[in-house]
């Protein structure tokens, strides 16, 4: 061991070999398997075997003459967007007052928002089941969305937190001051500024919804969205190509969609393990 | 810029107002958001919704109901039909729904399907009256049945001939064969495995309730559990585990044989000595069928010869219209395991008995445990 | 609702009808978060508390047939008490999402003390592309799994063609360490995070003391950065820990016999066995279960501490 001096360069700032192999390697694990629903969505076989026979677009073109996936993303889509709508508003008001008011038993409140990241959805699923059954409300696309809105609101919350955070108070003070009502003051002052956690919020729980199984498996009605339409499909071997089609451009628009909203929101996605 | 500047900005719209929709645009919600106006969830393509098994959802299954409406009815997929009656009784509602004869009076009971109006059905007088003549099916039903037969069949074991060594007859002692540990294949719903376990342990349909009963057909399970690979309703993985050679034998309908039979794998839909179970199942209508209409022509397309064609054809599954089997010679129908008279197929294996829903519930409770391993 | 529809009611308003309450409203802070506050926890709590509230008298019932009988009794809870299948499973269970648990900290720990530690350029994007999957269809990420450890699966056909064996590995899927290995995966990220965050906040002067000190690396890591990074540790292992106890689709895809998880037995009284009653006693006495290990996990670590304060 040489001068300490170069220990401690060596240490902090220069990359460690092994530990940069290692970093690579943890990053292949992770994406390795999703990476093979692409791959063998090209290939021309029924099952899923090395070495691959030959390649083809055919699930591709198939995928487009299903009505039922077609039906099933408008419904997806429907679902995720009003999920994505109404979690981000409520997450709005929400962040706002956490960050802005003082509020007896902030703490509290908080956790119980959250409190759904952690608790098994299964059980938020049976449990919304029961009470929609004991309601007698039918099964359908909107039992979905309220299911999902449980799920979304803390990541749209923990989206939009820093957003209210990171900034100056003190202009909506001046805003105020100028004699403008606190509606336009929000609208014009406050929505600006956190624009970015806006849309990030509404990318992320737009993904969020649109990627969930389990609380629609048990909420669903006639109405399937795409996860369960997939779920339903899993069963039928011929099915298989054209289900690893379609995986694939879920899976790709979905990737898309979530690097846009963590890009734009920054600090919320890494903020959000950050406060328990 | 200084705050007072910034609002004055805002104020005239310059930062707020295009940044935001500029924002919106690029991805791509506002374009969407225009498409969703909130409208009434359920069945909102006006088509009938068939909730049955996978596979039963393909458009050679529909063609006449495609003709007139342009497009497939709607589809809801269950594992198993006991699975769709509990989601049915949670409200979720389809307009049809394809469990098998033994059920009907029990499913009659929960008061959730209505009788249906055969003569509504053009292709009812072709149906076989041996399938849908039974007292359950027409009691209380206003001169028409509760059940529209649609397939008939068996539940055997598809073996590998290649990998599986067969001594002596074909016999339900394949599915407990200890030479063949962890490579045996079992469906997962009671509604077959319990029937079958019946079958082997020698137990006598008639008596099936009794305790007895679930001691040995309990016993019989337990014993195989140790050989079982997996249970499971999903076909396509048991068909891929027989193609494969993971399982080299599985308890499973007559599909499974068929469809491997055509990729050419070396299988045999076995006739067990001690007799095959047999079924009949059909489909029945929801009482609040949203789309009625449509309902009676998707079940009409269901009992059409050219749907029938396919189902025996492609799937080895017998057909309700009795037109059909005139469109297959004795030795195909031979090859598919089936006979000109259902009658003859159906008694010489074994067929379900109604029973009680407390029955039910407490044999779907013992599989499940000793699938678990207790 | 006067309060929240003064909030919303348009400027120039009867203002004079609502002056007081107006006054009120604006001069207290606390009452404005909780008008803010409100929607969201109206609905939180329509949809959250109130089905748990239902959840818990309905596993007081019991099912016979299609019936439910309304006396209220504990005899769901005593099934589940008594009935090896459900102690087993449930015990099973916490054991498997443990062991994904383990792993995925232990397999995550190098990997967010590298991004801590090691990486200066383009952090945000190394994170997003880590928390990417997280974020994606979990049903796609477990089902990829079959598709990797499947009997003719990618690892099974991929080592036979390089002839490394004859026959495929036939323990790889419907394991319980498929399942595991799944859920590992699948929760990395939630893992991660928390590490990575609690590793970020080291104090660097700290680390640099410690080299002045003249400790070695090894040492400056078992004492300074493994101690400072343990409330990260022990987020990650939470947070991952509990969602995973009540995973179904993991085992339901990947599991055999042997590897189902109370998550797949609650499915199926809401399914097949359609007994909800059972269902719902079930899911409080997993909640119940999670709770009791949580907070012994807490007590461990909190001791854990002391002791190496000391």
């Amino acid at each position: 061991m040489s001068d300490q001096d170069t220990v401690k360069r060596h240490h902090f700032h220069k990359a460690n070999r092994s530990l940069q192999a290692y970093a690579f390697f943890f990053m292949f694990v992770l994406y390795a398997p999703i990476m093979f629903i692409p791959l063998f969505s090209f290939s021309s076989g029924l099952y899923i075997r090395f070495p691959i026979d030959g390649w083809t677009l055919q699930w591709y073109g198939d995928l487009w003459e299903r009505t039922a996936v077609l039906n099933a993303l408008k419904n997806s889509v429907r679902v995720g967007v009003s999920v994505a709508i109404v979690s981000t508003i409520l997450g709005i008001f929400a962040a706002k007052a956490l960050v802005r008011y003082r509020i007896p038993g902030k703490g509290p409140i908080i956790g119980f928002i959250l409190l759904p990241l952690v608790v098994p959805p299964i059980i938020f699923g049976v449990a919304l089941l029961l009470m929609v059954n004991a309601l007698g409300i039918p099964l359908s696309l909107y039992t979905i969305a309220a299911g999902h809105i449980i799920i979304c609101l803390p990541f749209a919350i923990a989206t939009l937190l820093p957003r209210f955070e990171g900034y100056d108070a003190a202009m909506e003070e001046a805003a105020a001051d100028l004699g403008e009502n606190s509606w336009w003051v929000f609208w014009r002052v406050t929505v600006p500024i956190i624009l970015p956690g806006i849309v990030a919020s509404l990318l992320l729980t737009f993904t969020v919804s649109f990627d969930e199984f389990v609380m629609a498996f048990f909420l669903g009605g006639t109405d399937l969205t795409l996860p369960l339409y997939v779920w339903g499909q899993l069963r039928i071997p011929r099915a298989f190509p054209v289900v690893l089609a379609l995986g694939t451009l879920i899976l790709l628009f979905s990737f898309l969609l979530v690097f846009l909203g963590l890009r734009i929101g920054r600090r919320g996605a890494i903020k959000l393990v950050d406060r328990d | 810029m200084k705050i007072p500047q910034m609002i004055s900005e805002a104020k005239r719209g310059k930062l707020s107002r295009r940044a935001f929709t500029q924002s919106l645009l690029a991805v791509g919600i506002v374009p969407v958001m225009s498409q969703v106006a909130p409208r009434a969830a359920s069945a909102s393509s006006g088509h009938a919704t068939v909730f049955t098994w996978g596979g039963y959802d393909v458009p050679e299954m529909y063609q006449p109901y495609i003709d007139k409406h342009g497009e497939l009815p709607d589809f809801s997929i269950f594992g198993a039909p006991e699975d769709g009656l509990t989601r049915l009784r949670s409200g979720f509602v389809t307009d049809l729904i394809h469990p098998c004869m033994g059920d009907i009076p029990r499913w009659r009971r929960t008061g959730l399907f209505q009788p249906i109006d055969t003569s509504r059905l053009s292709s009812w007088p072709d149906v076989i009256e041996y399938l849908h003549d039974t007292p359950h099916n027409h009691e209380d039903a206003d001169g028409g049945v509760w059940q529209v037969p649609f397939d008939w069949g068996q539940t055997s074991i598809t073996y590998r001939t290649d990998l599986y060594e067969l001594e002596g007859e074909e016999s339900w002692d394949i599915l407990w064969d200890e030479r063949y540990a962890g490579r045996i294949g079992m469906l997962a719903t009671g509604d077959d495995a319990w029937w079958c376990a019946a079958i082997k342990a020698g137990v006598p349909f008639e008596d099936i309730a009794t305790d007895e009963a679930f001691e040995a057909i309990s016993a019989v399970l337990r014993e195989q559990r140790p050989l079982v690979r997996t249970y499971t309703d999903d076909t396509s993985s048991l068909n891929q585990a027989l193609a494969s050679g993971e399982l080299v034998a599985a308890m499973t309908w007559n599909s499974s044989a068929v469809e491997l039979v055509y990729e050419e794998v070396p299988v045999r839909f076995a006739q067990p000595k001690e007799g095959a179970l047999t079924w009949v199942c059909g489909f029945m209508m929801h009482k609040d069928a949203p789309a009625p209409d449509r309902a009676y022509d998707v079940l009409d397309a269901l009992i059409s010869v050219p749907t029938g064609e396919f189902l025996t054809g492609d799937y080895g599954y017998g057909h309700s219209n009795g037109k059909v089997l005139d469109l297959f010679t004795d030795e195909e129908l031979a090859a598919l395991t089936l006979t000109r008279d259902p009658a003859e197929l159906l008694e010489a294996g074994h067929r379900t008995i109604p029973q009680e829903p407390e029955w039910t519930s407490r044999m779907n409770t013992t599989y499940e445990q000793i699938k678990a391993g207790f | 609702m006067t309060v929240t529809s003064e909030l919303n009611a348009p400027a120039g308003a009867d203002k004079t009808a609502f002056a007081g309450l107006r006054r009120l409203f604006f001069q207290n802070e606390s009452l404005r978060g909780l008008v803010l506050l409100t929607p969201t926890l109206v609905i939180l709590s329509i949809t959250v508390i109130v089905p748990f509230l239902l959840m818990g008298a309905m596993s007081l019932w019991t099912q016979i047939g299609f019936d439910y009988t309304d006396d209220w009794s504990f005899r769901n809870y005593g099934i589940i008490l008594t009935e090896p299948l459900y102690t087993t499973l449930l015990l099973r269970s916490l054991g498997m999402s443990m062991a994904a648990t383990l792993v995925t900290v232990m397999l995550a720990y190098p990997m967010a003390y590298f991004l801590a530690f090691h990486v200066q350029k383009n952090k945000l994007i190394w994170l997003i592309i880590i928390t990417l999957p997280f974020w994606t269809s979990y049903l796609l990420r477990v089902f990829a799994w079959r598709v990797v450890l499947g009997y003719e699966g990618v690892i099974n056909t991929g080592l036979m063609e390089i002839g490394l064996i004859s026959e495929p590995l036939s323990f790889l899927l419907y394991s319980k360490s498929a399942v595991i290995i799944t859920l590992a995966h699948a929760w990395a990220a939630f893992a991660l995070l928390p590490i990575y965050v609690s590793l970020e906040k080291i104090d660097k002067s700290v680390l640099e003391a410690s080299a002045d000190l003249g400790e070695g690396p090894v040492m400056r890591f078992l004492r300074v950065i493994l101690p400072l990074s343990m409330p990260g540790v022990i987020a990650g292992t939470f947070l991952m820990f509990i969602p995973t106890v009540g995973d179904y689709v993991t085992a339901a895809l990947v599991g055999g016999p042997d590897s189902r998880m109370i998550g797949n037995l609650i499915e199926l009284q809401f399914g097949t066995v359609d007994n909800w009653p059972m269902g719902a006693a079930l899911a409080i006495t997993m909640i119940i279960s999670i709770t009791m290990v949580g907070l012994l996990f807490m007590v461990l670590s909190r001791l854990l501490k002391r002791w190496v304060a000391a």
